[in-house]
């Protein structure tokens, strides 16, 4: 019969004692999550309405809803992803489907690791250099995008080479078997394959998109504007701008609206994440391997 | 591809999104600048927008500053400052083929704020110098006569702003004098809110901002002129009338003289109802009103 030794015992306590180690940290990493949520739903859950969301600040923006905002960043982050996605997705597309392995490939995922490090505020006036003065687009909806735009591009290459070279090689070659050119064969196999991994990409930038603030303060968002964007080239109220103008710039705000228009922003991003993901399940779904 | 259809849906919600807007024979007019300003003129531009519905005002904060360097490059119609123009920016202007006109639109009295528990009630113009200035040697609450147990370590903790704002160059004007600098070491905060939440939770803690931004959280000192004069504490009254010492006129900068849209704008918030608006945000009118 089996009896532990005390080797045996011992390995078992230190066992259990990591474990539970590990599923102590795991569950710190989650509390902020948790707090943040109680904390926005208890103080901003109060003064979400239909009226809130579909009406515009008043009150010098002490009072009323937050529509303007909430449409301005659907627009930026719109044609921010217009933008981006394209450029992002053919560009990691070349990098994994054609690119040789030498110095230039090396020189580009290079460049694309260091953008992703660039700070927003970097990219901001970055933006503000490049889009609103020398091309001429003014403070606009274009240039915030674009600026949006290339600072999350970095996001959109990454996880979509990722998930191209998740696709076994196997795959490819069988089509290339089949006399499939290069092009057939990514339209054909590589893509419909990975698009999962690629939304997943898409979900993290727009999650991106709609929370920055710094990039957008000085190319495209405004303070207080009376009317919604008609188009590219006006300027926008944002969320995330919105929401730092309510709480530090504004005197006289009630406690609660702060509060309210951090919510709403988190909802938004949480609701544009869920679509995504269930989306992306129904595709995964239908993968065969 | 099956990208295509998300973006379709995402196109979908944008035309559904601008579907609500005005007409398309609105006019936008820019105005920019000072943070002090910033929101008096968010309250014209929503309040303009009942008297008005084809003219859109839209409201960008940044500084003074900021909005200056946009009157000179031509990108706003209207710029607000709470300083008047320097010499160089005049200058440069004219370089630009702008000639800015100025009108004021309002008076702001610069309250100088205390945490509650300071014991001290008036200061004058001096002892701020002393307590700001870069020759000033007022570095604890005792140099200026007064025992003060809420502040631990007696320090004077001077709150101040950053250097592109008018606030900041017209208190350095108003109590340092032309020549005079801001002694460093002091906390410069990016906004007058900022200015005045940091003073309500430091005891030891001074600094000045618009009166716009008091809260019942802290302390105003009334300011006298000098060491005899009868000291004045910062009111919307006080401002106008010219009897207490740092107040300071709001302006708007035009590119030329204003025309059209900006002049009717100009000329509305320059009118009884413009100007009760900007007493309800706790700045002084130009002149009496009517009731």
């Amino acid at each position: 019969m089996f009896e532990a030794t005390s080797l045996n015992r011992r390995n078992r306590q230190k066992e259990g004692l990591v474990r539970y180690l590990f599923l102590l940290m795991t569950l710190l990493l989650i509390l902020p999550v948790l707090i943040i949520l109680g904390v926005l739903v208890a103080k901003g859950g109060p003064v979400l309405s239909m009226d809130f969301l579909f009406t515009y600040p008043t009150d010098g923006m002490t009072a009323g809803g937050i529509f303007p905002a909430l449409v301005g960043t659907v627009w930026l982050v719109t044609v921010a992803l217009l933008f981006s996605v394209p450029i992002g997705v053919a560009a990691a597309i070349y990098l994994s489907e054609y690119a040789p392995d030498n110095w230039l490939t090396r020189l580009i995922n290079l460049a694309i690791i260091n953008l992703a490090g660039v700070p927003s505020i970097v990219h901001a006036l970055f933006g503000l250099g490049a889009f609103v003065m020398f091309f001429g687009f003014g403070t606009s909806i274009l240039a915030a995008s674009l600026t949006l735009a290339i600072m999350t591009l970095p996001v959109v290459i990454v996880s979509t080479r990722e998930s191209l070279q998740a696709v076994p090689m196997a795959f490819r070659e069988a089509c290339w078997n089949m006399g499939a050119t290069r092009w057939q064969t990514i339209r054909h196999v590589v893509l419909p394959n990975s698009i999962s991994g690629i939304l997943t990409g898409v979900i993290l930038e727009v999650s991106r998109t709609a929370g920055e603030t710094a990039p957008i303060m000085f190319t495209g968002a405004a303070f207080f504007l009376p009317f919604l964007p008609q188009g590219i080239f006006d300027q926008t109220m944002a969320m995330s701008l919105h929401l730092f103008v309510v709480s530090t710039q504004v005197p006289g705000v009630p406690e609660h609206l702060p509060y309210g228009v951090a919510l709403v922003l988190i909802l938004m991003v949480l609701t544009m994440n869920a679509t995504s993901i269930a989306f992306r399940m129904y595709l995964r779904n239908k993968k065969k391997w | 591809m099956k990208r295509i259809p998300l973006f379709l849906g995402l196109l979908a919600m944008l035309a559904a999104a601008c579907g609500g807007g005005a007409g398309s024979d609105r006019v936008v007019l820019q105005n920019k600048g000072s943070d002090t300003l910033v929101n008096v003129a968010q309250a014209w531009a929503e309040k303009y927008k009942e008297v008005n519905p084809n003219l859109a005002v839209a409201v960008t904060g940044g500084g003074s500053g900021t909005g200056i360097s946009a009157l000179i490059n031509g990108t706003v119609d209207i710029a607000n400052a709470s300083r008047k123009l320097k010499a160089k920016e005049l200058e440069q202007a004219k370089a630009n083929g702008v000639e800015p006109k100025e009108f004021i639109v309002g008076y702001d009295a610069l309250a100088v704020f205390l945490h509650p528990s300071n014991p001290i009630e008036t200061l004058t113009i001096a002892q701020l110098a002393d307590i700001y200035g870069e020759n000033g040697t007022a570095e604890n609450w005792d140099a200026l006569g007064i025992d003060f147990e809420g502040c631990k370590s007696g320090e004077i903790i001077r709150v101040s702003r950053q250097n592109n704002s008018g606030t900041y160059v017209y208190f350095k004007d108003a109590v340092l004098g032309k020549t005079g600098e801001y002694k460093l070491g002091s906390r410069d905060m990016h906004g007058s809110k900022d200015v005045v939440d940091l003073v309500a939770k430091t005891p030891c803690a001074i600094g000045y901002s618009g009166l716009a931004y008091a809260t019942h959280e802290v302390k105003m000192a009334a300011i006298a002129m000098e060491a005899g004069s009868p000291p004045v504490m910062p009111s919307v009254e006080s401002a106008s009338d010219g009897s207490y010492p740092i107040a300071r006129p709001l302006l708007m900068y035009t590119a030329g003289e204003p025309t059209g849209a900006v002049k009717e704008y100009l000329d509305w918030i320059l009118s009884d109802e413009g100007q009760r608006l900007i007493v309800e945000k706790g700045y002084a009118p130009v002149r009496a009103l009517q009731n």
